[in-house]
Order: C-alpha cells, then structure tokens, then sequence
C-alpha cells in the first residue's frame, strides 16, 4: 500500500515539471511584457528597460526556467510582477476563499444530486425521472456564466450578488458552480443505483415483500454510492475550473480570478504558482480517487503495484 | 487451434467484432487501467454528462463503459436504423439537429438582415415582426447574428473535435500498441489532463493571439488526451486478442493491425465520443468567449454573443435569452443523440 | 474490510446531507432577516418607477454608517504612487502633493497644498517652496523639507524601481541619480527644516502643474525607509499625510481607509471608505441597486448608461462633469494606406462624429476639432472637421483607391467601449469604400506591440496628467514618443515646436504654440481624428452630499469634502 501510494506521488513530480514548462514555453514566444502592462497607459521606454533587466526578464526563457525550478524546490515561487507580493502569500490569501466555495458548491451538488438520483432510480423512466434528467441536462448544456448572470438578476435584493464577506454570499456562485456537477452526480447515481437494484441479492429482498424504500436504503444504496464517492474525488478538476468562471462572475478573490488576471497582465510568477497549484490540488484529486478505490478494492492495488 | 486457420480466416475473423476479453493493465493509476478483472462495476456512458469543465471525470467514465462493451455490434448505420425505431428523443434531436445545421448553412438566404450592420436608430428593439428576436446594443438583428453566429459555433464545435480525435487517436493506438511510447505519450496526456482546461484553453488563447482560428488550436490541444486515454485502453484490451496475435505471427506489419484490426474496432464507442464532445467544445468556446479570448468580432458565435449581453440582462433580455436557447438546443440534441447512438451500441445497458 | 468501509463511507455521506439540510434552512432563515434589512436600507426595488414613495424617502440614509463604498474593477499593483502610474484613488485620499490642482470657479487652478507658497526665479529655473509647518504624517512625525527631499530622491534612485520618474526628471541631477552617476539628485536642497528649493535643468513651463499630480505625493523618510518594499503594499507601514490612513488591504476583495483625525486642514466628515473590488459591470449596477455601493462611475461602461439615464428612480443621482481628456483616432503612418494624408483625411470625413455621440453615447459629450479639450489650458476655436462621405470617396479615388482599400482598427480584448465604437466606425467607414477588420490584442501584447510602433489604426483616449496642453500634444506627436505611441508622425516642425514649448516662459507665446501644432496635426497632416470630450457620469446615492467631479473628470477622486447623511 505504502509503495503504491509512494509511486503516485513521485509520478506527480515529472507531471509538475511538465506543467511549469509548458506554460513557460508557451509565454515566452508571447508579445508583451508585464512591465508594459504595470505601468499602464504612461510609458517611457528607459524606465522599462531599465526594470526587465532588473527584474532578469531580458534572460532566455531557459535560463529562467532552471532558476525557477531550483527556487521552486526551495519552496521560493517568486515575487508577483503585478502585485509586488510574494507569490506563496498571494496563493494561501486565495485559496481558502476557492476552497469555501467548492466545498459549498460540491455539497450542494450532493444533496441536489444524489436525492435526485435516487428518486430517478426509483421512479424510473416516470415523469420525475424525465424532469430530473432534463433539469440536469439542462444544467451542463448551457454556459455556466449565462446561468450565473440569470440567477445574479433574479436574486438581486434577496442574495449578494458580488464579493465574499460572509456565508450568504456564498450561495449563489455555489449554485452556479454546483449545478453541473449535480448533474452529474444524479446521473451517476441513477445510474448505478439501477444496476444494483437489478442484482440478485436486491430481487431476493424484494421477493420477500421487502417496503422498496427500505431495500433501496440498506441495500442498493451501500454499494451503489461508491462510484459516486470516487466522482466526488475527481471533481475537484471541475470545480477549479469552473471556479475560473463564476469567480470573475461573482468577485470572488479566489485562485480562479488569480489565474484570469495573472495571465491578462503576464504575470508569469503569479500564472505559474496558481498553475502549479491548481494542478497540484488536482493530482492530489485523483490520487485520493485512486486510493480511495484501492482501499475498497485491493486488487487494484496489486495490479498497480506491478 | 487458430494457430492452423489460414491468414484469411483469421483476417476476417478480426474484421468483426471481438469478444471482450480481459483488459491488460500495466497502468499505475487505475484510471488509466482496464477494468476487466478490476471487479468494478462497468459504467454506462449515460454517466459522462459531459459538462464543459468535467473532462477527467468524462474521460473516466467513457473508458469503464468502452471497455465494458459486448459483442453484438453492428454497422454504424443498422445502429443508426435501430437507434430512429427505438428512441423516440434521439431520433427527434438528429432532424433538429439537421434542420438546425441546414438553417445555418443557408443563413444568407434565411437571415432577414446583414449580421454586421450597424444601425443606432433601432438600438435594443425588443422582439417584433420586423426583427423576431429583436436588435443588440448596436441595432443588429439577433436573429440573423445567430443565424451567422451558428456558423462559428458549428465550426468551433467540428474542426477543434476532429483534429483533437484524429490526434488523439494516432496518440492512443501508438500508444496502446507499442509499449517505448506508452510511458511518454501518456505522461504528456496526464500534463494536459492535469491543466484546469479553461486555464490552459486562455493560455493558448494568450499565445497564438485571440482569434477564431486560434480557437480551433486551443480545443484540439486540450482535447486530445482524454479520447488518446480511450483509445488506449481498447487498444491494449484488442492487442491480446487472438486475431491480432495471428496476424502479428504472420508478419502483417504494424500499421496495418492498427489500421486494420484495431481501429475499425474501436471506431463505433468513437462515434459516440465524437458526437459527446461537440457540445463540450462549443460550451469551451463559450467560456473563452465570456472571459475575452473567445470568437473575435466582427465574426461572432452563441457565447460571444451571450458573454455581450452581460450588462443588458435585465433591461433587454433578449440579447441573453435568444443566444442561449441556441445553444441549450444544440447542446441537449447532441447529447441525446449521443446517448441514443450509445445505447443501441451498448445495449447491455438499455433493457 | 469492503463492507465496512462502505457502511462508514455512506454513514458519513448521510451526515454530510443532514448536515447540509441543516445548514440550508440555517441560510434560509439568515437568508429573510437580512433582505428585510437590505430592502428597507436600500429603498426596494419594489420602489422602482415611483420617485417620492416613502421607500425612497427612507433609503436617503446610508445602510452602512459614516462610510463610503466605491467599486474598483481592477486590484492596485501598490499604492506607491511613485511605482505605479493607473491607480491613484488610494493615493489621492492618503498623501499629499506641495500643490494640489483644484476646480475654483470652473476653473482648474493651482491651490497651495503642503507648501503655502512657492517662488519662482526669474530664468524660470530656480523654485522655492514654503512648506506649512503645522502638518503631521499618520505616524505622527511632523513634514520637513527633508522630507521633499528624501520624496524626489527616492523617485530617482535606481533601487526603488520607480515608474513615474518622468515627474522629476526634469530637475537637476535627476537623470544622473536614476542612471547611477550620482548618489543624491543634485537639484533638490532642503535651505532649512520647511523651505525646499528645486532647480531644473532647463527651463520647463509646465514643472508646478507638474508637482500636483498624485505621483508627485510627498512622503515621510523615516517612515517609508523603515517599510522598505512594503511600502504601498503593507497598510500599517504605508504612511503619509493625507485625510484618510490605510487600514486594511485583503487583496482582490477590499481596502479600507478610515479619517485621518489629525488631518491638517480638519478631519474629514467621514469615518472612512470602502474601496470594493467589482469587476463586472452589471454586478457594480446591481450592487448599486441594492444600496451596497454609494458612488458608481457609469464613464467606463456605457452598457448601463441607458439604465440610469431612463431610470425615474435613478435619473437624479447622476452627477455629471467634464472630462479633462479626448476622445481619438490615432493612424499609424508606416502602415499602408495611412502613410497617404489623402486617406487620412477620407477617414476624418467618413466618421459621422455628431451621430455617433448621440446615438451611442446619449450626447453625453461635445464632439471636439483639437487635441487639447475644451477648457483646458491652449484650448482655442478649432476648424470644424466636416462630415463628408462623398469628399471622402473622392479623395480615396484620388488617392488611387477607388476600389477602397483594407484597413485594420486595432483594440484591446475585452475593451467593449472600444469594440462598440470600433464596429459603429467600422460600418461607416465600410460605405465610403474601406474594408476594415477589427484586430484585438490581449493588454500585454497590444502595450507590446504599440512600444515597437507596430499598432495600426486605433482609438485612443487621454486624460491630463496636469493642466498644460504639453502633457496632451507631446505625450503623442513629439519626435521622443511617436514612435513608442504607433503614430509615426514626422513633422520636424512639430517636433521642434513641441521641444520649444516646454522651454518657453511667456505664456502667452506658449499657447500660439500649441494652437500652431494642433492645427498643423488636424487640419495639415490629419495625423489623428479628433472625436469627443465626454461627460464624465457618475451615479451617487440620495445619502451622498458634497461628491463632485474632480478637476480632470478623473474617476480616481479625493473623498475628502463628501459626507453621508445619517
């Protein structure tokens, strides 16, 4: 066990590196510099000149890139070009802020989910099953930003529809964000719900004139939900992502704007770390997945392990 | 003994369809193992409810229910046939869909008005006769803008899926069949897959320059790993089947049994993946569109046009609500057409 | 082991539900306490269309106390107004300049700030200023000279990696200070502890207009040594003099300043303000509804302009001003076709200005025949820049372009005020025979590219800086800067006048000056289109009093004189 996991993460380190080198290649064959965009509309050419090469930015991107990696490894991620604060602090002032709202938006996806699933499941193919399936669709095949400006002008007055100074504010970007995976999760539920409920121990149960309801609860439900549990892990990705959305959408001060204005001034160090980071948090996502799983299911273990 | 049938035989035989046999896994992640003997229950693809962010869960789902395919596969167009005779949704959608997708290639018959002219004397006049879905901020006509606009969008949907399928299949059949590649090609894959994809969709925007070209790069590039993932799985399962190994000992070279023996095979879940991952991409697109590096003006598409409407919600709805029915109504038709296509290719699911 | 975990998996997932419906109903009942609140503070939406129900009435006090809370759409780099040149709300409200620029009598005037008075030597070379002596810095310690001092020398010196050094530059010794040759800049003398004397290299008529612009915001030595690079970034260390202190700083989120009450000239009648980080448009409008935003600036989006100017309930919360800036067409004249002068005039004539203004910007401007807004400083009568589609097909003709030719307007992604003008000007520019393609560049790449003088035809806007008609015509046409502003403009004779203006010391001749290069640059060259000087527009709520325009239209203003009805 402890090799398996030891493995998954060493793999995470090249992927890291990967990461970091994509988005460095990428930048660097870009028009712009970040000093340009600092100073704004007043530009004078010695001034700039003058802080690339202070700032090491007239170096080939190569040479930065071994310099960040050896500070990377230090733990040092550098100095945001745009904020003058150290990118670490940056990130750890967000993060928190990204986190509240997947969490709230991944347990509003559950208990709009996984209640839906199962009243599909149960009620299958019935006029509910339809509603909840549509409803869910629906959720996943507009822009989520549509969905996002539609509920800020229907709640204006009743919900706060910008910024982040207390719960209450919370509830609208999580509604935003948790509609899809909502969707997805009553899906999946469904879904696994129904092959469960056609396997032979559940027909027994219900042979013996067991109240439906109560098979569905101590029956199919245990082992029907651990598909959705392993969702649940793998989210994470989702969730980050569409933060990127509905944190612009709503001001939230979280990693996904971080990210959209870090890439809008070319602010390399910012971009990187919340990349590094986001990426990170994902990989972590997956690897809980992954462990998840191989706990309920050692076989999975031996044949990674191989 | 197979090993005494002649080469034809043995050819035909892999020209069919396989019986699914145990999936090799070599993988480290269970993701990206097979899940043959894993004791997972095989998960259908109505699970993959392809949200535009969700593509490693997506990803995931899609190559559980690939692998957890049976025999009894027909061709593409008797899935078709089955599928209008059973599926009532499906079968709706695919006529929407055509009559969609004619509507938009015939926009400068249908179109009542040019899509870019500007007219400041009918700024944001609500829906009428004259213009049924009403005029934008600038006096345009919303319906002919969607009319025009569909183009970009159909666009955005097709070439970005099928350049990211066609890489993303060369990737996942290199590497499933030949084993100094796998390690490579899938590490690349995870870097990809381990992007936020809207984050690293923005910074290829950045890169190549914010146009609808560069659209088409930026979804190919982030969407070729997750189908490279499944096409790998099928490979690896397909390779150790007896058709394969017989036509390997005879010496049939190696692109020939990808092209030949394993591809054809893998190409009726592809088809479902295919038609799953337009809505996918033209819901990206929107998304690039809402933060500024989507479809550039003077072109416009659905979800530049809605990310457009954002200061008019609440004084001209119409500008928001025309554009996103649009799109609602390709995305929903090409999801249950998808889900119709897979359910008669993975009719161990339907009953 | 299978089953087990199972059972503790799905225990908890149940918990996690019940949990959540607790929490849900929590939100709920949370949920109606505070609309209640909200809506009786804010006048209800329900109030809408009906200007004097009692609703309104009783939404003219502030829901949120003694404050102000304004919206920002972008988060400040720093408030170090010497390393950055875009944001100066904060530094407006927390420092102060030796001379503030103030509207007196619809005159923008130069008032005495932290000097009382200044003299100025007969070469015009030589100033001398007169500090007040009853001034205090937030942490308590008293102004000096050497404080002026310590201000402009740290501006120079290399190490502090300043972007506004263009603001003293012009003193003696600044330039060898920031280009290492000099430990101290020359020019700047503290003669005792609250007289300062400047000398410049050479004359530069615009030098005391220059002083008070925000970036020339004094600070305190000891103070901003003992911060180092948390000045500007760290709220506690970053001191100065002005009405307001720094408070708290959560980035991306909100700053907060609160009243200075040691403020020199009396503390100001609020306890503090909010500067809110808002970046959607529509978000700034809705908040602005429900009474969580006092003072919105509606200039950068006319999306919602209709709505306010339409709206019973808000129409008379708008305060209007003039801005201090214009409105442009820059062409790029090493890009064909606009190296022809033919063509550039065929474009001057081809924009129908007036309707453009009416119709998509309300009127809410005049349309302007000069560089240099009306009055301002050097403004004059202009020569009006008739609309003329047919004059324009002819010189296009006679150009050698009957057929019309391609042109490109450049812009930024995501600059909708610019995209709108872009597609209106496209269209009219399409029926006099030009193919025009709108090209967007990201911020980073547009900055980029316009340095290299690589940025075609693109619109352009500029607010003064300072109240001299310099800070306008050599910001763009001086042989230093046309080619780093994508003009290519070469004129030697407006290179030269441009030069000559700064060094001239009768105003009168100055002036004549920059109406000859003005006219030259329209009328001659048509180097630029010269479009509107707009309205700034700015809805305030009933609560607010004493807010007006600041001087320049800016929308970065000093609090100072507005108060809230309580």
């Amino acid at each position: 066990m402890i090799k398996y996991v030891t493995k998954r993460i060493l793999i995470t380190i090249p992927i890291l590196i990967g990461v970091v080198y994509l988005i460095f290649v990428m930048l660097s064959v870009v028009p712009g510099d970040p000093i340009t965009v600092m100073m704004g509309e007043k530009v004078k050419p010695d001034v700039i000149e003058n802080l690339m090469e202070r700032m090491h930015l007239n170096d080939p991107w190569y040479v930065r890139f071994v310099w960040y990696i050896r500070d990377a490894l230090r733990g040092d991620f550098g100095e945001s070009y745009k904020l003058h604060r150290s990118v670490s602090s940056v990130i750890a002032n967000a993060f928190p802020k990204t986190l509240m709202l997947a969490v709230t938006a991944a347990c509003f996806s559950w208990i709009i989910g996984i209640p839906a699933g199962i009243l599909s499941a149960v009620k299958k193919n019935s006029i509910i099953d339809r509603l909840f399936m549509g409803f869910a669709l629906c959720g996943v095949s507009v822009p989520a930003f549509s969905v996002g400006m539609l509920l800020q002008n229907l709640f204006n007055g009743i919900l706060p529809v910008s910024g982040f100074s207390s719960p209450r504010h919370l509830i609208l970007p999580a509604v935003v964000l948790g509609w899809g995976a909502a969707g997805t999760i009553a899906r999946l539920t469904r879904s696994s719900l129904l092959e469960v409920l056609e396997e032979d121990y559940i027909r027994t149960a219900r042979a013996k004139g067991l109240m439906p309801l109560r098979v569905i609860v101590t029956h199919a439900l245990q082992n029907s939900l651990l598909p959705v549990i392993t969702m649940m892990a793998i989210q994470v990705s989702s969730l980050l992502s569409g933060a990127v959305i509905t944190e612009t959408l709503f001001s939230i001060p979280g990693i996904g704007r971080l990210t959209v204005d870090a890439i809008n001034t070319r602010d390399m160090p910012l971009l990187q770390g919340t990349v590094i980071f986001t990426t990170a948090i994902i990989i972590l996502g997956n690897l809980v997945a992954d462990i998840l799983y191989s706990v309920v299911d050692p076989r999975i273990r031996v044949e990674g392990g191989k | 003994m197979e090993a005494n049938r002649t080469k034809e035989e043995l050819l035909e035989r892999g020209g069919k369809k396989p019986v699914r046999e145990k999936a090799v896994s070599e993988g480290i992640s269970i993701t990206e193992a097979g899940n043959g003997e894993t004791g997972r229950r095989p998960r259908r693809l109505a699970d993959v409810a392809v949200p535009a962010f969700d593509r490693r869960a997506a990803v995931k789902a899609m190559e559980e229910a690939v692998l957890s395919r049976k025999e009894e596969d027909d061709s593409f167009l008797a899935v078709c046939k089955r599928m209008f005779r059973n599926n009532k949704v499906a079968a709706a959608s695919a006529v929407i869909l055509v009559i969609y997708v004619l509507m938009i290639l015939f926009a400068n018959v249908i179109a009542p008005y040019d899509p870019a002219v500007v007219n400041l004397m009918e700024r944001l006049q609500p829906p009428s006769m004259a213009h049924i879905c009403g005029t934008d901020e600038l006096g345009r006509d919303i319906f002919s803008r969607i009319l025009y606009g569909g183009r970009v969008s159909l666009l955005v949907g097709l070439v970005p899926t099928s350049i990211s399928m066609v890489i993303g299949i060369i990737m996942g059949l290199l590497s499933g069949y030949i084993r100094g590649l796998d390690a490579l090609i899938m590490r690349l894959a995870d870097i990809v897959l381990a992007f936020p994809s809207i984050v690293l969709a923005m910074v290829v925007m950045y890169t190549l320059g914010a146009s609808t070209f560069n659209i088409f790069i930026a979804l190919s590039i982030i969407g070729w790993a997750g189908t490279a993932r499944i096409v790998r799985s099928q490979t690896l399962s397909l390779r150790e089947m007896g058709f394969v190994e017989a036509a390997r000992s005879m010496g049939v070279s190696r692109t020939k049994i990808m092209a030949r023996h394993i591809l054809p095979n893998c190409l009726p879940s592809l088809i479902v993946l295919f038609t799953l991952n337009i809505p996918d991409a033209i819901l990206s697109e929107s998304n690039l569109s809402f933060l500024g590096v989507g479809a550039q003006p003077p072109d416009t598409s659905w979800g530049l046009m809605v990310s457009q409407a954002k200061g008019f919600a609440i004084s001209s709805p119409w500008m928001m609500i025309f554009p996103s029915l649009a799109i609602l109504i390709m995305v929903l038709s090409l999801n249950f057409l998808g889900d119709g296509l897979r359910d008669e290719i993975d009719p161990h699911l339907k009953k | 082991m299978k089953r087990k975990l199972t059972k503790i998996l799905s225990g908890t997932l149940a918990a996690v539900l019940l949990a959540g419906c607790g929490a849900a109903f929590d939100e709920g009942s949370a949920t109606t306490g505070t609309t209640a609140a909200a809506s009786s503070g804010a006048g209800t939406e329900a109030a809408a269309g009906s200007e004097t129900t009692p609703a309104a009435d009783q939404g003219s006090k502030s829901p949120a106390g003694n404050i102000i809370r304004i919206p920002e759409a972008d988060e400040f780099p720093t408030v170090d107004c010497q390393k950055d040149s875009a944001y100066y709300v904060v530094p407006l409200n927390i420092y102060d300049r030796l001379i503030e620029c103030e509207t007196v009598d619809g005159q923008a005037t130069l008032v005495p700030g932290l000097a009382e008075s200044w003299d100025v030597s007969e070469d015009g070379l030589v100033y001398t200023f007169h500090l007040r002596d009853d001034v205090t810095f937030h942490n308590g310690e008293k102004l000096e000279a050497d404080d002026v001092v310590y201000t402009i020398d740290r501006m120079m010196n290399p190490e502090t990696q300043a972007v506004n050094t263009d603001f003293f530059s012009m003193i003696k010794g600044a330039m060898d200070r920031f280009d290492g040759k000099a430990d101290s800049v020359e020019g700047v003398k503290a003669l005792d502890e609250h007289t300062v004397e400047i000398t410049l290299d050479a004359p530069f008529a615009p030098f005391l207009a220059n002083l008070a612009t925000p970036s020339c915001s004094i600070y305190n030595r000891e103070a901003t040594e003992a911060a180092g690079d948390k000045f500007g970034i760290d709220p506690e260390l970053t001191i100065g003099t002005g009405p307001f202190k720094m408070k708290d700083w959560v980035l991306n989120d909100k700053i907060t300043l609160v009243k200075n009450d040691d403020y020199f000239k009396g503390a100001p009648s609020l306890d503090g303000v909010e500067l809110i980080q808002v970046p959607d448009e529509q978000t700034q409008k809705l908040m602005y509804e429900n009474g969580e935003l006092d003072i919105v600036d509606l200039s950068s989006f006319i999306s919602q302009l209709d709505f306010f100017l339409e709206n019973d309930q808000y129409k008379d919360n708008i305060v209007r001003g003039t801005e201090a800036g214009t409105y442009f067409y820059l062409f790029n004249q090493t890009m064909a076709p606009m190296e022809d002068v033919r063509v550039r005039k065929a474009v001057q004539m081809a924009i129908d200005r007036q309707t453009i203004l009416e119709q998509l910007y309300r009127g809410e401007g005049v349309v302007v025949n000069s560089f240099i807004p009306d009055g301002f400083a050097g403004s004059y009568e202009a020569a009006e820049i008739p609309y003329d589609p047919e004059g324009a097909k002819a010189l296009l003709a006679e150009a050698g372009y009957a057929d019309g030719c391609d042109i490109e307007l450049y812009q930024k992604t995501d600059d909708s005020d610019a995209m709108a003008l872009n597609q209106v000007v496209q269209s009219m520019l399409e029926q006099v025979g030009f193919h025009v393609t709108i090209k967007q560049m990201d911020e980073a790449a547009y900055t980029a590219s316009r340095k290299e003088g690589e940025i075609g035809m693109q619109r352009a806007v500029w607010w003064a800086d300072y109240n001299d008609p310099d800070n306008f015509l050599y910001t763009f046409f001086s042989a230093k800067n046309t080619k780093v502003r994508s003009t290519n403009h070469a004129n030697q004779k407006v290179f030269d006048l441009l030069d000559a203006g700064r060094t001239e010391t009768d105003n009168e001749k100055r002036m004549e000056m920059y109406k000859e290069i003005d006219t030259a640059l329209v009328q001659e060259d048509a180097a630029f289109v010269p479009l509107f000087q707009m309205n700034h527009i700015v809805v305030v709520q009933d609560w607010v009093e004493g807010f007006s325009i600041p001087w320049n239209g800016w929308t970065d203003a000093s609090y100072y004189n507005v108060s809230v009805k309580q």
